[in-house]
C-alpha cells in the first residue's frame, strides 16, 4: 500500500489544487458562451483588457498595438519597432531579458501582421506579474540605441528582405495587396527594397513611432488562460508610463486595383485578388465573401485526395500547381484572394480555369450540395481560425481598439450560415465587375495577363 | 579596455580632490597631447575587441572628429612641430567621449559572464 506520504507533495498539491482552489469565475464547458471568443473585457487604468481564462497550467498574453505597417508613416517602422521589442532597456540589458525569459522556461515572440504589431509572450500561469512587467518596459522603457539599431535591427530587416525576395508567392501576395490599396493597406509586410533600412530608417524615427504606437488608446491587452481580476490589477500597477498621446490612424481604405508583373527565377505566383468583406465590425462586413472564397477553396481537408472544391478539381488537370483562396478581412476593407503556385505552365493552366469558374458560379451555374458544402467549411474555418490562440489574440485586441469589443465571432458564424445562393452568385459577378489585381511574379513569358484571362483592370 | 583610473576614489574624498586636481593639471599638461590636439581617450589603445566595437558605436560625427584629429597629430609629430596655441586642445575640450562606451561594453561583457556562471537553484514552493 502507499502511505499518504509516499504520495508525495507534489500529488498532494495537485488534489488540493482540483478541489478547493477554483477560481468562482470559471464557466463549465458547456455553459453558453458570452461573447465570441468568451473573452471577458474590461479597462484597467486607461488600457483595453481582455481575458479568457481557460484551465491549464500555462497562459499567452498578448499586447496588440494598432501599429502595423498600414499605419507607419515611414516605410519599415513597423517592423523597426517589432525588432526593437525585447532588446535593452533602461532597467535591463537584452541579454538579461532573454536569460529570465528562459529561466522562467517562458518564450517572447514580436511580430507584425498588416494592421498590428503583437507582442506576444507564452508562460507558466504563476509567472503572470513577471511577463506584464515585462511588456510594461518594453513598451515605455526600451532604449532605441543606434548601435543597436545598426548592430542588430539592421541587419535582422535586411534578413528579412532577403527572405521574401527568394519567395515568390510572398511577392505576389504583397504585390497584389498594393496594387489594391495603394498606400495604407497597400504598404508591403517586408522591405522590397533596401530602401527602408538605408534611407528611411533609425533609432530616433523608431523611438518617436513607439511613443505613437504605444499610447495607451492604441493598445490592447489580451490574456489566454489568465484570471481576469489578476490581469487588471497587475495592468494598472505596471503600465503608468505610457504616454497617454493619441494613437495612429489611416485614412478609410479605397480598392483600385491593376495589374503588376514581376521576373522571378525562383518560382511561380500568380495572385488573383478581388474586393473582399472587413471584419464584422469593419462596416464592408459580407459573410458572402466567406463562402465564396470557401467554395472556391483548392486546399485539401482530406488526404490523399486533391480536395472536392471547384478549385482544386480544376487544379488536378495541371499537375503540381496549388491553389488556395483566402478572404483576407481588415478592419475597413478585404481582400478575396485566390494564389496559385507551382511550375510556370501548370500555374498558367490553373489561373485560366480559375478565372472560368468564377465566371461560371457569376453565370448562375452553381449546385446546391457545393453550396452546402462551403457553408459548412465557411462556418468550420471561421470558427476554428478564432479559436486557435495566435488568432484568436489579434483578432480580439484589434476588435478592443477599433471598436471597443472583442470579434464577434458567433454573429459572424451565424451571418455565414444565412448565406443564400442569390448573394452567392450577385457577389460572384460583383467581383467581375470591379477591376480586379492581378500579379504575377515568376516566368513572365508563360504566365498570362489579366487581358488574356478576361479579367478588367 | 579603460584606462586604468583613481579618478573615483580621489573624488569621492574632497580634501584629496583639493590637493590633486593642482597636480593632475599640470601632469595632462606635461604630457604632451594637447599640445598635439589630442584628447585623452585618443590615446587608448585601439588592439583590442572591445575599443574596436566602442569605435564603431561611436557618433559619425565623433568618429570624424577623431579621425581628423589623429592625422593631424601624426602631421605634427612627423614635422617635429607642435601646434599653435589656438588650436591646442583646450582643457574644457579634453572631456571623455570613449570611456563611456568602452565602458558600457565591458558591463555587457561580464554581465554575460556572470549569467554565466549562475547556478540556477529550484525554488521552494
Amino acid at each position: 500500500m502507499l502511505s499518504r506520504s509516499s504520495l508525495g507533495r507534489g500529488a498532494q498539491r495537485a488534489l488540493r489544487r482540483q478541489c478547493c482552489s477554483q477560481p468562482t469565475n470559471r464557466r463549465g464547458l458547456a455553459a453558453p458562451a458570452s461573447g465570441s471568443f468568451a473573452y471577458q473585457t474590461g479597462d484597467s487604468s486607461g488600457i483595453k483588457v481582455a481575458t479568457r481564462d481557460l484551465w491549464g497550467p500555462t497562459t499567452t498574453l498578448a499586447l496588440v498595438a494598432k501599429a502595423g505597417t498600414r499605419y507607419e508613416p515611414l516605410p519599415g517602422l513597423a517592423q523597426g519597432l517589432e525588432k526593437f521589442a525585447f532588446t535593452s532597456t533602461e532597467k535591463r540589458s537584452a541579454l538579461r531579458i532573454v536569460r529570465e525569459v528562459e529561466l522562467l522556461g517562458g518564450e517572447v515572440q514580436p511580430y507584425h501582421t498588416r494592421e498590428n504589431l503583437i507582442l506576444q509572450a507564452k508562460f507558466l500561469r504563476d509567472d503572470l506579474p513577471y511577463f506584464l512587467e515585462l511588456l510594461a518596459e518594453v513598451t515605455s522603457k526600451t532604449r532605441y540605441d543606434p548601435w543597436v539599431f545598426d548592430e542588430h535591427v539592421s541587419t535582422l530587416i535586411q534578413f528579412s528582405h532577403r527572405k521574401f525576395l527568394a519567395n515568390t508567392s510572398e511577392m505576389a501576395l504583397n504585390s497584389a495587396h498594393s496594387l489594391a490599396f495603394h498606400r495604407g493597406l497597400g504598404t508591403p509586410l517586408f522591405p522590397t527594397s533596401s530602401h527602408p533600412f538605408k534611407k528611411y530608417l533609425n533609432a530616433d524615427f523608431i523611438g518617436g513611432y513607439s511613443g505613437r504606437a504605444f499610447a495607451k488608446s492604441n493598445i490592447a491587452i489580451v490574456a489566454n488562460g489568465a484570471d481576469h481580476s489578476e490581469v487588471t490589477k497587475w495592468v494598472s500597477e505596471f503600465f503608468t508610463d505610457l504616454p497617454s498621446t493619441t494613437g495612429l490612424s489611416s485614412e478609410q481604405t479605397k480598392y483600385y486595383g491593376g495589374e503588376e508583373r514581376i521576373a522571378h527565377d525562383g518560382g511561380n505566383s500568380v495572385v488573383l485578388a478581388f474586393p473582399g468583406s472587413s471584419t464584422f465590425t469593419g462596416g464592408f462586413y459580407k459573410p458572402e465573401i466567406a463562402v465564396l472564397a470557401a467554395l472556391l477553396g483548392g486546399e485539401t481537408s482530406v488526404k490523399w485526395a486533391s480536395g472536392y472544391s471547384l478549385l482544386a478539381k480544376a487544379a488536378a488537370n495541371h499537375p503540381g500547381a496549388t491553389v488556395s483562396t483566402k478572404s483576407m478581412i481588415y478592419s475597413d476593407a478585404g481582400l478575396l484572394t485566390v494564389k496559385i503556385d507551382g511550375p510556370a505552365k501548370a500555374v498558367a493552366g490553373t489561373t485560366h480555369e480559375v478565372v472560368k469558374t468564377i465566371k461560371e458560379i457569376a453565370g448562375g451555374e452553381l449546385s446546391k450540395d457545393d453550396l452546402k458544402k462551403a457553408i459548412a467549411q465557411a462556418k468550420f474555418k471561421e470558427l476554428e481560425y478564432g479559436e486557435s490562440i495566435r488568432a484568436g489574440l489579434e483578432l480580439t485586441g484589434t476588435g478592443l481598439i477599433q471598436g471597443g469589443k472583442p470579434y464577434q465571432l458567433d454573429e459572424s458564424a451565424k451571418a455565414i450560415e444565412a448565406v443564400t445562393e442569390e448573394q452567392v452568385k450577385k457577389v460572384a459577378k460583383e467581383l467581375l465587375d470591379f477591376k480586379a489585381s492581378v500579379s504575377s511574379v515568376g516566368d513572365l513569358y508563360v504566365l498570362p495577363f489579366a487581358e488574356e484571362l478576361g479579367l478588367k483592370v | 579596455m579603460s584606462q586604468p583610473s583613481v579618478a573615483n576614489f580621489v573624488l569621492k574624498r574632497s580634501w584629496l580632490r583639493k590637493w590633486m586636481l593642482p597636480l593632475a593639471t599640470w601632469y595632462s599638461a606635461a604630457a604632451g597631447y594637447r599640445q598635439l590636439g589630442l584628447k585623452a581617450d585618443d590615446l587608448i589603445p585601439e588592439e583590442s575587441e572591445t575599443v574596436l566595437l566602442a569605435l564603431k558605436r561611436l557618433p559619425p560625427n565623433e568618429a570624424y572628429d577623431r579621425v581628423f584629429r589623429l592625422r593631424r597629430a601624426f602631421q605634427c609629430s612627423l614635422s617635429h612641430q607642435l601646434l599653435p596655441v589656438e588650436e591646442q586642445t583646450k582643457p574644457e575640450d579634453d572631456y571623455q567621449y570613449l570611456t563611456p562606451i568602452i565602458e558600457e561594453i565591458e558591463a555587457e561583457l561580464a554581465e554575460r559572464e556572470d549569467l554565466e556562471a549562475m547556478t540556477v537553484m529550484k525554488q521552494n514552493k
